[in-house]
């Protein structure tokens, strides 16, 4: 127990410091933290109302939809470091701790306790609250938050065991970034769910989630026990309550059980790193010429093969996609001037692609480079374009679907000259404003959110307002041929506003390459964090 | 930064430092460096932990811009043209900074490219620096899956590929196995005949011993001792015999301690 303690103390103590010691972090936390009291408030009162109002109106619902809602928590709870890249349960690194003599079981108990004192578990504790009052009363309150809190410690438990599992599985690299790309793909189809639900699109969804409430099959799932627990325990029913809060005790010690196994496991290396492949049999070469050329090529290979940059890249797809599913929705449906105006947005997308500071430690290899720095500039710009191309083509068929083929160069017209003017005033805000680099032993590519700060914030919106002006003559030369009813206008009107664009993406892209040149070696101290 | 006045022109000197100075907020990591570098020498950079070795090669190759003081690699200025340095320059940083998501072929391939190397030229020198290195079983493998010491040998290629006239390798031996540090130093030798100018920082005593015509040792920022090894002991007084690891110890006052712990018997 003493050496559980001395574990607990000592994470608590160097997390404290962390964030003493490091003025990010201390703003972000101060930063959270009205905005966690909000949530936790808003979600206390909410789970109150709306409880008090089914038990009144709809009690027969009560039970599969707190479970419904208790397996959802658990689930994106226990899955968030694959669907919002955060672990909202921290699994701690034991390496350090295995050479002392402390069972293993003790080392993942520590870790279970001090994750307990986390402020995101902190702040589901009013909620739960809340709700055991709206399901129990004055009188049963207790048994019912004791049956809510079990089920938090479970939530905690899986979400360790789940974060044991995933390091487990980073020994694979290949595995672990399938994972990673599948959990981003999963996070994006979790986040578009709402919408498809709420669509007219979406009511087989609806009707989905229907039956699955009125068969009550998340009864099964044992993120629930812990709640139909509380709604047994609220009504009285005492045999009930203590079956499911039996059955939630042992799906913890199962759960801290696997997480003993699989950190058994891990660190005495028994988990295989697994088969290094090799790409491509045949000798390498870069095809494009030049040194820009060899600039995109690396690009896309470089993104390709990162599942985080390529799950980004792909996911850029969605936005348009769902704006024009959402205007698809009204009565009008869309017609040319939505595919124009969405299409002028999304090229404006490219402001805050931040290419030179993505490249984190390989900026220092890249600016080492004899290059030009105006071509450094043009081959990022060009890759981004590239990158882009699931856009471009969803566009054109969206186009050719909603407008007909007459629309559709105007619909790529503007997307495109919108977003090369996008990414030249994007080079300022990149050189202005890079990203820092991770600590020394920390996964370089791991992000670090809001590290560019609220000045980045306000750089952007200018960036994106520069663009639009900038882009504006030549997206009116667009729309012109649209507003005055006459089509074969656009075959001299595209070419004029693409060429216009490019010209005023040079003479931008040429001023940000002087920017470099006389700044690239305070960009470079900036991401190492030394200015 | 304070520009020299007058930029030292001096054919003999690959090399020449006046006043390099690197503050980093209140704390002086490089403090009024100054030294020259005869072209085709093997010059040892030493110092302890943290006495400001890497900052000094990061800033005379333009990674890190000086706080004050200026520098000439091959009469190319650090204040002027930084791309007309980098031609010149090859890099061995101690970060090991490479492209993770690239295979080492596909890597050597690039680096070539950026430098300007015609296609069949650089294929050539990729496909030699891979077999020189024992690289060339796992050219087609990503970055990312080498081991540390195959990493330091990818890094080497990358800076050697181009040819340059004055190479910066930092802690190029650390993490290398004893067959390719062997390979590697025979290289670094035979490019010190042809030429080359390395500079070259190691805290590997005997090795630089055995390789370096020149070192310089920095302490806490400032040059305590530049010349041969047996300039560096008449210097200092020190017998004839004393190995570079005594004259170190000596030029950056160790404490090397020698009391007993109470509880070893």
């Amino acid at each position: 127990m003493d050496r559980l303690i001395a574990i607990v103390g000592l994470r608590l103590k160097r997390e404290a410091r962390a964030i003493a010691g490091s003025r990010g972090r201390t703003r972000g936390v101060l930063l959270a933290l009205p905005a966690l009291l909000l949530f936790s408030g808003a979600s206390a009162l909410a789970a109150f109302a709306l409880v008090r109002l089914a038990s009144r109106t709809e009690p027969e619902l009560l039970l599969p939809v707190l479970s419904a809602l208790a397996t959802l928590f658990g689930v994106t709870w226990a899955l968030s470091p694959l669907i919002a890249g955060i672990a909202a349960t921290e699994t701690h690194d034991l390496t350090r701790l295995l050479p002392y003599p402390v069972p293993l079981a003790t080392l993942v108990l520590s870790t279970l306790v001090a994750n307990l004192l986390q402020l995101t578990v902190l702040a589901q504790v009013p909620p739960l609250l809340a709700l055991a009052l709206a399901l129990g009363g004055p009188q049963r309150f207790p048994f019912a938050f004791a049956a809510l809190a079990l089920g938090l410690l479970l939530v905690v438990a899986v979400g360790q065991t789940v974060g044991l599992l995933l390091h487990a599985l980073s020994r694979n690299r290949r595995l672990h970034e399938r994972a990673v790309f599948l959990g981003i793909g999963l996070g994006v189809a979790l986040s578009l769910l709402p919408i498809l639900v709420l669509s007219r699109g979406g009511s087989v969804a609806r009707r989905l989630l229907l039956t699955l409430l009125e068969r009550d099959v998340f009864a099964l799932s044992p993120f629930a026990w812990s709640a139909r627990a509380a709604v047994h325990a609220g009504r009285g029913e005492g045999l009930a309550a203590l079956a499911f809060c039996g059955a939630v005790g042992l799906a913890l010690a199962a759960s801290v059980g696997v997480s003993t196994l699989v950190a058994q496991r891990l660190y005495r290396g028994e988990l295989d790193v697994g088969e290094v492949s090799t790409y491509g049999s045949g000798r390498a070469r870069f095809r494009l010429p030049g040194a820009i050329g060899a600039l995109v090529e690396k690009e896309l290979r470089v993104v390709w093969r990162d599942p985080r940059l390529k799950a980004v890249s792909l996911s850029g797809i969605i936005g348009p996609l769902m704006v024009l599913f959402v205007l698809g929705q009204g009565a009008a449906g869309i017609g040319p001037s939505q595919l124009f105006a969405v299409a002028q947005v999304a090229g404006l997308g490219a402001v805050g692609a931040n290419a030179l500071a993505l490249e984190r430690h390989g900026l220092g290899l890249l600016l080492g480079f004899p290059v030009d720095r105006l071509a450094l500039l043009v081959g990022k710009n060009l890759a981004l374009v590239v990158l882009r191309g699931p856009v471009i083509v969803s566009f054109a068929v969206v186009g050719l679907v909603f407008g007909g083929p007459v629309v559709v160069p105007a619909v790529l017209t503007l997307l495109l000259l919108t977003q090369i003017l996008a990414s030249a005033a994007d080079n300022y805000l990149s050189i202005l404003f890079p990203i820092p680099l991770p600590a020394a032993g920390r996964d370089p590519n791991a992000p670090i959110s809001g590290a560019r700060g609220l000045g980045a914030v306000a750089m952007g919106i200018l960036a994106m307002t520069a663009a639009l002006a900038a882009s504006a003559p030549f997206a009116f030369l667009a729309w012109l041929p649209q507003l005055l009813g006459e089509p074969w206008l656009w075959t001299l009107t595209l070419p004029l506003a693409l060429a216009g664009a490019a010209a005023v993406y040079f003479m931008a892209a040429s001023g940000a390459a002087r920017l470099l040149q006389r700044r690239e070696q305070d960009l470079l101290a900036r991401l190492r964090g030394e200015e | 930064m304070n520009a020299s006045p007058a930029a030292p022109s001096s054919d003999a000197h690959a090399i020449v430092v006046e006043g390099l100075t690197r503050v980093f907020r209140r704390q002086t990591a490089v403090d009024h460096v100054s030294f020259r570098v005869a072209r085709g020498r093997f010059f040892g950079f030493l110092g302890p932990n943290g006495a400001g070795k890497s900052t000094t090669i990061r800033m005379l190759t333009g990674l890190l811009r000086p706080s004050a003081g200026d520098a000439w690699i091959e009469g190319a200025r650090l204040s002027g043209d930084l791309i007309a340095l980098k031609r010149k320059i090859g890099v061995l940083t101690e970060e090991l900074a490479l492209y993770e998501r690239l295979t080492g072929e596909e890597h050597l391939l690039f680096a070539a490219r950026m430098h300007g190397l015609p296609e069949a030229e650089g294929r050539r020198r990729a496909q030699e620096l891979l077999e020189f290195l024992s690289l060339a079983d796992e050219r087609g493998k990503l970055v990312v899956d080498y081991s540390q010491g195959m990493r330091k040998k990818l890094a080497l290629a990358c800076a050697l590929v181009h040819g340059p006239s004055v190479l910066f390798l930092d802690e190029p031996l650390n993490g290398i196995d004893p067959v390719s540090g062997r390979v590697v130093t025979d290289l670094l030798r035979r490019l010190c005949a042809r030429g080359v100018t390395l500079f070259f920082t190691s805290h590997v005593l005997d090795v630089v011993e055995r390789l370096c015509d020149e070192v310089a040792v920095i302490d806490r920022g400032r040059i305590v001792a530049q010349g041969t090894l047996a300039e560096i002991r008449a210097q200092r007084e020190l017998s004839g015999s004393a190995t570079l690891e005594e004259v170190f110890l000596k030029l950056v006052a160790a404490d090397v301690r020698r009391e007993d712990l109470s509880w070893i018997g």
